[in-house]
């Protein structure tokens, strides 16, 4: 029994290698192979030239990396932009430029002026022919582009991502004791329901893009792992945290498909943020170190986990918007609100990673490096007041590189997670036949050296893996956005989950300070999950290939005309704002701006 | 949105930040994963392991909470260089080699779970005991070694270099190269010993050596540089000429051989590679393989020049001669898988060079004062350092089938090689003969 035991033992393992790798291989094909084509929205005509329209936000001007480019002396770098909305109004912004903007002989204001078919844009001496799409001929630009899912069909994916968590299951089985088996079959189970649940609905909705779902599901196992091998008795809590994280991804993506509610929301959601954090300064009582956490009857949560989410969403931006410095230096500002709020709480692994969301959020939105070389300059002097002010960041630092100095006293949890990580191979010992998942927050700050031990090295390789594909995705999916807000949002967000990740992983190896960050998914913590999926939501929106993202609305419905639906959206957003001081206050002050 | 999209590629400097550090992780991780590993995993896994002698004496053990040696320091001291230590401060001991295979680690399955894992060595640390206190008491500063195998099985019994230390005693004041294993990692000039491998070439090479005769009147020019005899021999036959390890007679036969013939043997006998003993590399010996023309040939062939030989080389040769010329290599562990056997040269020539290495011990070396009651074959070897001081060399065997002994003594400018090291060589072989018990085959 024993051996046919260890038989069953040995072969799950290999099962969870070779799927893990497949998984992998797969979306990375399906990233590859795909064909990522420019949806059209409308078409320019200037000297006999007809310029494409790709994107809902188009630059024009001179420079190399205008959307339009017209190399003629009289046109500024940047000279205009030229932007549709979710309900097909076309706007043309002049952004400073040095010889104006004209719609058919009206000079454009601060506020932009609406053009439409058969329109004439003058500007820096060229007449420019405006023509929309019609209905018929978005009908039939779609019909030519290739859908998502084509070449690598994502219910394969999906089949071998279940078969992959049952082998998982079956470890934990084997590994668990007795009273707790049902209840991690359970998790594992309603992990699986859940995700089959969410791709069929995507299959209703007639979208097949389903990669970065996939690799979350894939994390989000691991992290179900994680949890079965350390807090087994946990495991109900552990299943509704997941179920509630996914449904608030719906929730994100369904939110972020309607660019003007989005960008409604900003100043709302800063407030929002700011308030979390407000609490959070307050209610703790820092006592050696962070207490970044409030407790609820028995519950506790992390109100910066949440201010991630908030975060990204407050700080991505419309083209148009980049164009005025003072939206910059509103973000600058909120920026540092949230760090300072981070610093007082302690939490220094969260402020670093804001920050280097930050560093990519304002080097998209500006591009340029002189404010972000600024950034690191003034983050490299509020660091150094950290470490000066902080005795135990000063010693975290004190301890990297030389963990193994000190294996009793500073280097405590780095040098177990190492040794632990070592002594997993490459094949690992099995789900929950580990034993650092004993030590202290093991499951949270050493989660890499966890799934090492018991899955091995090719998993945990694996496991960055997953969140490096989704950073390419979030990169090869930027090409084609329609608005700049979701490539930015996109990019940051895999900015910050590909730092946090890093300050884990390096953290715990002892490659980097020890900060006692999360990794993303895996690690356990019901905030922290719940911000990832939230996270995954902006890389959603980016998704413009042909009905590949539930987060986008398809092409075909939004060409020419108005739709319904739309229409209840805009009389929501209008609900809304009503009564609400925050968007009132957002529409004076962009009404301010515009003049 | 062409800016934007450009500015997007910014995320992939972070992305290859992070490949950058997983690939540095990955080089660290086959570089130091082993230890890593170990250091915890001992406690947290439940293995342990226990490292005995040939008798059962505990060397060294291991368990959940320390690392622990024999508790007599005497024992972990003459025993030093066959244990090793869990820190790996001597690279060539059985710790260092077996600790991780004691519990079952390999960076490909990482620890596996073993528990009272034993491992058992041929040595005899009682014998190692015997033979530290020998070699100590030439002097506290002594450096030098002596090994001591069975040629019918290939169990190393005795394994001792001094200087040694107690791996418990952190404190100790280290003598320079305490951590070198002598006997393993390190190669000697080998002097007179290597006329060893001279005649053993002539034997087979040179048609009628046993009927030649050479001449000695203390020195011999080759080439108009001269061979310096240590006395002068006058007419000898080539079996004198061994016993009274004549150089002039040596020089002029490594000469008759030639380089190339030279070279082949001593590469064929195993001399200048790096062998592995249970898994411990042992160091390679030098010989000079580039054309160096007859002066030099000569100096090589009775064991000056650049010849340098590693004494574990040195037992191999001396096991094979012992067993007929088929060698048994040599083990430091005891186990029930059959020893691995060589033919290492031909019977005959082993043979009959074990009739001249018994007739050095009986016509030279005074053997029935010297080595009473032994059945021993031997060669004496002082290899000159150039700077007046000289290797004292002893090797040998017992042709006794009862105690099949082979052994390599040397220390290191210790004067004469027969005078330094025979009486240590002697007292070793009569407490070996003594106190070890050998199976009968």
């Amino acid at each position: 029994m024993e051996v046919f035991l260890e038989y069953v033992l040995t072969t799950s393992k290999f099962a969870v290698i070779i799927l893990s790798i497949l998984i992998l291989a797969r979306c990375l094909r399906s990233m590859l192979s795909e064909k990522y084509e420019s949806e059209i929205w409308g078409h320019l005509s200037c000297e006999g030239e007809n310029y494409t329209l790709t994107h809902w936000e188009n630059l024009i001007g001179r420079s190399l990396s205008s959307d339009i480019r017209l190399c003629y002396p009289g046109v500024s770098r940047c000279h205009a932009v030229l932007s549709r909305n979710d309900r097909g109004i076309w706007k043309i912004y002049d952004i400073y430029s040095r010889s104006g903007v004209w719609v058919n002989g009206v000079k454009v204001g601060g506020s932009g002026a609406p053009v439409d078919t058969g329109d004439v844009i003058n500007l820096g001496g060229l007449t420019l022919k405006f023509r929309d799409l019609t209905a018929g001929d978005m009908e039939q630009n779609e019909a030519v582009r290739t859908s998502a899912g084509l070449h690598v069909s994502p219910t394969v994916t999906l089949l071998e991502l279940s078969l992959f968590q049952l082998a998982l299951l079956l470890q934990h089985v084997l590994s668990a004791d007795t009273e707790h088996i049902r209840s991690i079959a359970l998790a594992f189970v309603a992990l699986i329901a859940l995700q089959w649940c969410c791709y069929s609905a995507m299959r209703l909705m007639n979208r097949s893009g389903f990669e970065v779902e996939t690799l979350a599901f894939y994390l989000t196992s691991l992290g179900m792992s994680v949890a079965a091998s350390s807090t087994p008795e946990d495991m109900y809590r552990q299943m509704l945290l997941t179920i509630a994280a996914v449904a608030l991804f719906l929730f994100g993506g369904w939110w972020l498909r309607n660019l003007r509610r989005t960008m409604a929301f900003r100043i709302p959601v800063a407030g929002l943020a700011l308030a979390l954090l407000a609490v959070n300064v307050v209610a703790s009582d820092a006592v050696m170190g962070a207490k970044n956490w409030l407790e609820f009857g028995g519950y506790s949560f992390q109100p910066s986990e949440i201010v991630k989410a908030c975060y990204i969403y407050v700080g991505s931006s419309t083209l148009e918007r980049l164009f005025f410095r003072r939206n910059l230096y509103g973000f600058i500002g909120f920026s540092a609100l949230c760090v300072v709020a981070l610093a007082l709480i302690g939490d220094f692994g969260t402020a670093l990673i804001f920050f280097i969301t930050f560093l990519i959020i304002s080097y998209m939105r500006s591009g340029s490096l002189g404010t972000v070389f600024l950034a690191v300059s003034a983050a490299g002097l509020a660091g150094f007041l950290a470490v000066t002010v902080k005795p135990y960041i000063a010693q975290r630092f004190a301890t990297w590189g030389h963990a193994w100095e000190d294996v009793y006293g500073a280097g405590f949890q780095q040098t177990r997670a190492m040794s632990a990580a070592a002594s997993g191979g490459l094949t690992g010992k099995g789900a929950g036949f580990g034993w650092l998942d004993d030590i202290f927050a093991a499951n949270t700050d050493m989660v890499f050296a966890v799934i090492c031990e018991e899955l091995g090295l090719i998993v945990g390789l694996c496991m960055v893996a997953a969140v490096l594909v989704m950073a390419f995705f979030a990169v090869r999916s930027a090409r084609h956005g329609r608005s700049a807000y979701y490539p930015i949002a996109a990019c940051a967000a895999m900015a910050l989950l590909l730092s946090q990740m890093s300050l884990n992983v390096f953290g715990s190896l002892d490659l980097l300070p020890f900060t006692g960050v999360t990794f993303p998914f895996v690690s356990r913590g019901g905030s922290s999950l719940i911000s990832c999926w939230l996270l995954m939501a902006f890389i959603k929106s980016a998704d413009n290939r042909r009905d590949a993202s539930f987060a986008v609305r398809s092409a075909r419905k939004l060409g020419g005309e108005e739709d319904e639906d739309m229409e209840e959206d805009a009389d929501e957003y209008v609900n809304i704002a009503e009564g609400n001081p925050f968007i009132e206050s957002w529409q004076e002050d962009e009404y301010e701006e515009d003049n | 949105m062409r800016k934007i999209t450009n500015r997007s590629f910014s995320l992939l400097l972070i992305a290859a930040l992070v490949i950058c550090g997983m690939g540095f992780y990955l080089l660290e991780y086959v570089d130091r994963g082993q230890d890593w590993a170990l250091y915890f995993s001992r406690v947290n896994s439940g293995s342990s392991g226990l490292l005995l002698d040939r008798n059962g004496q505990m060397l060294a053990s291991f368990g959940q909470s320390r690392e622990e040696f024999s508790l007599d320091a005497h024992v972990r001291t003459a025993n030093y260089h066959v244990t090793g230590d869990y820190w790996g401060r001597t690279g060539a001991g059985v710790l260092s080699r077996y600790w991780s295979g004691m519990q079952d680690f390999s960076i490909f399955t990482g620890m596996t779970k073993t528990e009272d894992s034993v491992l058992t060595l041929s040595i005899d640390s009682k014998l190692n005991e015997y033979i530290y206190d020998q070699l100590m008491a030439l002097g506290e500063d002594t450096k030098g070694l002596m090994l001591l195998s069975n040629y019918k099985t290939g169990e190393i019994l005795g394994l001792v270099s001094v200087p040694s230390t107690d791996p418990l005693d952190t404190e100790a004041e280290l003598k320079d190269g305490t951590y070198i294993n002598r006997c393993l990692s390190a190669s000697f000039t080998p002097g007179s010993i290597f006329k060893l491998i001279t005649a053993a070439a002539a034997l087979e090479q040179i048609e009628g050596i046993n009927d030649m005769e050479f001449y000695c009147e203390g020195e011999y020019e080759i080439a108009g540089v001269p061979i310096i005899c240590t006395g002068s021999h006058y007419t000898q036959t080539f079996e004198q000429a061994l016993s009274n390890s004549c150089n002039v007679a040596f020089a002029q036969i490594a000469v008759m051989l030639g380089q190339d013939t030279m070279v082949d043997y001593v590469t064929n006998y195993g001399f200048l590679d790096s062998h592995e003993l249970n898994g411990i590399n042992t160091a390679a010996g030098s010989y000079p393989t580039d054309f160096v023309g007859d002066p030099e040939l000569g100096w090589s062939g009775i064991g000056q020049s650049t010849d340098m030989v590693c004494p574990y080389a040195m037992l191999r040769f001396l096991c094979a001669v012992a067993n007929g010329g088929e060698l048994i290599e040599p083990s430091l562990i005891l186990d029930d898988t059959e020893a691995e056997s060589i033919r290492y040269m031909e019977a005959s020539t082993a043979g009959r060079l074990k009739q001249m290495m018994n007739y050095n011990v009986v016509d030279h070396y005074n053997g029935e004062e010297n080595f009473p009651g032994l059945k021993l074959c031997a060669k004496t070897g002082t290899a000159e350092l150039g700077d007046g001081t000289s290797h004292a060399w002893f090797v040998g065997f017992l042709a006794d089938d009862e105690h099949p002994f082979a052994f390599v003594t040397l220390v290191e400018r210790g004067g004469y090689g027969l005078s330094t090291s025979g009486p240590i060589a002697n007292n070793v072989l009569q407490w070996a003969v003594e106190n070890i018990k050998v199976d009968k085959q």
